[in-house]
């Protein structure tokens, strides 16, 4: 009952930042140069229907009547009807479809990079000093300070182009077609339809993307599960725990990984919500077509609409994530009381 | 020749018993009040105490910060400023050159061009190493802005509380649940591609970030007992802050500098890469995204300049993590 209740009172406290990121979105929107009208148009518009266009979109009332407006359609699911980018396509679609194909690479990378992180990262911490950690430092710095893009371009290059061994660029081979949509995601629909042929081309397609964001995700992982490992190690009931004439592994296991596993969680959903959010330029290196890049097209074309179902959305996702990692910290740590 | 010298001679050594006259005065006046107050002594010994307890500190913090690691950060932060500084003097090209428009284009490595060429048939060595200037000239500006903006504003929300806390801190959820690297892209969008408002756009994106380290910290270090010893002997609010409050806060602000030149190095990479960047500056991330439709047939010219980020943000780290080992305090045990 506790947790219900905390539940709502966390939801509540995160309602002040819904509604301040969905105004920031609807001012930055407004400010932004370019006019969609102009580019929806044909290029010998006349006024007339630059005006008729103006009032179907409802660009004409006071600013502050759009914005009530905006808010209204928000809240009730009306995202309205994408202008410039796919015109007539509801905003709805167009964001759910590249949702789900960004979610499908986020998961699969944080899936890796937690279970790896959290070994590497243990290892990082117990062989303090010795050439493990050095290397494992080595690679985890190297992880924290490559550029996504030009390493998704080196693996472009070496398995794609060079070796031939997966497919380098979109999410499936031209000619292949998407299975019939029932959950919107594509593994579970290629399995639901039987259709192994999809499934195997879109997986191959996936493996170099998620590569680089799990080598990431794994390197800032690896660094804080090591530092927050570190730090619980020289606590005194690891010594008493050793004194005590425990086995090192279950010191390792239960006494000190428990206790470090808090700030890594933090670091995970951190990650998560970014790589929902914000792998923009891994979409774009390997032309994923996801929601990160729909949302730097989306503000190249002054398309407000899909802009601001995007903001929408990824806000929702990361106060829901956020959410998620409170509720987590419960199940670790007993001591944590909603 | 010899007579000035030996007049010079005689002037010092006048200079030298005026000096030691002046010292004696200087001696008598300093220590009267010991031959006069007995026990004013202590005040004298407790100051050298904490100087000699200060060297030590500082020596131990000098011996810490002597990794490999941090000192291989520091010669890689060296070397790309002097890149930045004086990379006409190390590039085989001048800047006109390197941003010109040439004959040849993407051709593999030859003599004259180290490491190939790139679009237009410019030096991807020399574009390498110009890429510094922009990079650095950029992040400092931009993290220093943040740093002072951040301290200032998580300061007075820290040490305040109250509403005014409630409020800052709902304004930093809201930047902070934005996606940073598109908040950059829309304030590029709206104010235009320019070196000044790039700077200024990822200034403005860290404000929130260190607004809420500091805030922490300042809750913790408000209610310490020399703070409230301070105001009892009636330090105003800013002279608190500032100064006694501030400096026992800085310390993850330091770390926290030194990472985050190396990730505004690395976002603002990014940012280039999908096109939003000056394009009159040499860039690296921009060098890539140019290179980019060129990927099969000249590696060479996006190979380089990821290298040169990769480094360079690794320099930064190596510096902050060595930075953050030796100032931890409760790292120090281990």
């Amino acid at each position: 009952m506790s947790m219900i209740k905390f539940i709502i009172r966390r939801l509540l406290s995160l309602l002040p930042v819904l509604f301040g990121v969905i105004t920031l979105t609807f001012i930055l929107s407004r400010l932004m140069p370019g006019d969609p009208i102009i580019a929806h148009l044909p290029k010998n518009f006349t006024e007339e229907m630059y005006l008729e266009m103006l009032a179907q979109l409802g660009l004409d009332r006071p600013i502050l009547e759009q914005y009530v407006i905006y808010l209204g359609d928000l809240f009730t699911g009306n995202w309205g009807v994408s202008v410039t980018l796919a015109p007539g396509t509801p905003v709805w679609d167009l964001v759910l479809e590249r949702f789900f194909r960004t979610f499908d690479i986020a998961i699969a990378s944080i899936f890796i990079a937690t279970f790896l992180g959290l070994k590497t990262g243990v290892i990082s911490a117990t062989h303090r000093n010795k050439p493990k950690d050095t290397i494992l430092r080595g690679f985890a710095l190297v992880g924290v300070a490559i550029p996504v893009f030009w390493m998704g371009m080196v693996l472009q290059y070496l398995f794609a182009f060079q070796l031939d061994l997966f497919p380098g660029i979109g999410y499936k081979t031209a000619g292949i077609g998407d299975p019939p949509v029932v959950t919107h995601l594509r593994v579970i629909d290629c399995i639901l339809s039987l259709d192994m042929v999809i499934l195997v081309d879109y997986i191959e397609h996936l493996i170099l993307p998620v590569l680089c964001l799990s080598f990431i995700t794994l390197a800032s992982i690896t660094r804080q599960t090591r530092s927050s490992m570190l730090e619980v190690l020289g606590q005194d009931y690891v010594r008493t725990a050793r004194a005590k004439g425990c086995k090192e592994k279950d010191v390792i296991k239960t006494h000190a990984r428990k206790n470090a596993l808090i700030p890594t969680i933090t670091i995970i959903g951190l990650n998560f919500g970014g790589l929902l959010s914000g792998a923009v330029l891994t979409e774009t290196t390997f032309n994923l077509h996801g929601l990160g890049e729909l949302l730097i097209v989306s503000i190249q074309n002054t398309d407000y609409w899909v802009l601001n179902g995007i903001v929408f959305l990824t806000t929702i996702t990361f106060i829901v994530i956020n959410l998620g990692i409170d509720l987590i910290y419960g199940f670790i740590d007993p001591r944590i009381r909603y | 020749m010899e007579e000035p010298y030996e007049q010079e001679l005689k002037f010092e050594e006048v200079k030298e018993e005026k000096n030691i006259v002046k010292n004696t005065i200087f001696w008598i006046f300093k220590n009267i009040k010991f031959l006069l107050i007995p026990g004013s002594r202590l005040e004298d010994l407790s100051r050298r105490e904490f100087e000699y307890e200060k060297t030590i500190s500082k020596r131990k913090f000098i011996r810490r910060l002597k990794s490999v690691l941090t000192i291989l950060g520091m010669i890689i932060i060296f070397i790309i400023i002097t890149f930045a500084i004086h990379g006409a003097w190390i590039a085989p090209y001048t800047r006109e050159v390197a941003n010109g428009v040439l004959t040849g284009s993407w051709d593999p490595p030859t003599p004259s061009n180290l490491l190939g060429q790139t679009k237009f048939g410019r030096d991807v060595l020399s574009r390498a190493i110009y890429g510094a200037y922009s990079s650095l000239t950029i992040a400092l500006p931009a993290i220093t802005f943040s740093v002072i903006v951040g301290v200032i504003v998580g300061m007075i929300s820290g040490y305040y509380g109250g509403w005014v806390d409630s409020v800052i801190m709902r304004i930093t959820d809201v930047f902070l649940a934005f996606p940073g690297l598109i908040l950059a892209l829309v304030f590029i969008a709206i104010w235009g591609q320019h070196m000044e408002y790039i700077m200024l756009a990822f200034g403005i994106l860290g404000v929130p970030y260190y607004a809420r380290l500091i805030r922490g910290s300042v809750l913790q270090a408000r209610e310490l007992p020399y703070v409230e010893a301070a105001r009892v002997s009636g330090s105003g609010n800013w002279r608190l802050m500032f100064r006694h409050v501030l400096p026992n806060c800085i310390q993850p602000i330091i770390i926290s500098f030194t990472f985050d030149i190396g990730g505004i190095i690395l976002s603002l990479a990014g940012l280039s890469f999908l096109g939003y960047s000056d394009m009159t500056l040499i860039e690296w991330g921009n060098d890539i995204s140019v290179a980019r439709l060129h990927l099969t047939d000249a590696p060479w010219s996006m190979f380089w300049p990821g290298i040169m980020i990769l480094v360079t943000v690794m320099g930064f780290m190596l510096v902050g993590d060595g930075l953050r080992d030796a100032l931890d305090p409760r790292m120090k045990n281990l």
